[in-house]
């Protein structure tokens, strides 16, 4: 299992969200992808496009405004 | 504890979100008989910018095709689209100051302020021939049965997906 980190800071919609669907093709089952970003979109459209693609999903809020998602790969 | 994470602090699913636009929209063109508009004010804001230079803008052609819209007393600058735009900045300034999620967003690279840059100012030049953005020209012009609302609804959705499908390719 790898960590990956991927920068989405001062990016608006749809950035994150493509970002990551482009980060995970290129990850193995497993794998966790830590995205980062400032935009409170994304806790909402990345969130539910991971859960609804079956991948295990949640964030944290890591500082003011600020939040990381995990994403675990699993198909 | 539950109120404020629930309410305040959680981003509010999308259709509670398009529910209260619809009603607050509708209380506003009842109170004030005019539809919600927001470039509209930018062009104004603009525009009063440009005069102070020195420029003549009603003199324009664009203003013997549209209407300005300005009411009797008001100017560029006081008119009840600066009023409105004034409030969607406080707004959204208390809700994210209330989640205690404010903070001042830097320019990433380059490439973003020149890809910024150039969106805008195509967003401003099809804002000024399409009556508004996608709040006046979309959001106000479909519940006013206005048959322009639904054309630019058309050209929204396939420019949006041949938008994503440019920065998917080739820009991420």
């Amino acid at each position: 299992m790898t960590e990956i980190k991927l920068d989405c800071m001062y990016e608006a919609c749809p950035i994150p969200l493509l970002k990551a669907i482009k980060k995970l093709e290129k990850m193995d089952i497993g794998d966790v992808l830590i995205l980062e970003t400032d935009h409170s979109c994304s806790i909402k459209n990345v969130v539910e496009w991971a859960k609804k693609q079956g991948h295990n999903v949640d964030y944290m809020e890591v500082g003011e405004g600020e939040w990381e998602i995990y994403i675990e790969k699993r198909k | 504890m539950k109120f404020y994470e629930k309410i305040i602090k959680k981003p509010w699913p999308y259709w509670v979100g398009g529910i209260l636009l619809g009603v607050l929209n509708i209380i506003l063109l009842a109170l004030t008989g005019k539809a919600w508009k927001i470039t509209t004010g930018f062009l104004y804001w603009g525009l009063s910018f440009l005069e102070l230079l020195g420029f003549n803008c009603l003199d324009w052609y664009y203003f013997s095709v549209y209407s300005n819209q300005l009411r009797k007393g008001e100017t560029f600058i006081h008119n009840y689209y600066t009023i409105l735009n004034l409030a969607v900045i406080v707004g959204a300034l208390v809700a994210v100051l209330w989640a205690s999620e404010f903070k001042f967003k830097k320019i990433k690279n380059r490439r973003q302020l020149f890809f910024g840059l150039l969106g805008g100012i195509i967003m401003g030049y099809g804002t000024r021939l399409s009556f508004g953005c996608n709040i006046g020209a979309y959001f106000s012009a479909i519940p006013s049965f206005s048959l322009h609302g639904w054309v630019f609804a058309i050209f929204m959705f396939i420019g949006a997906f041949i938008g994503t499908k440019i920065l998917f390719k080739y820009l991420l």
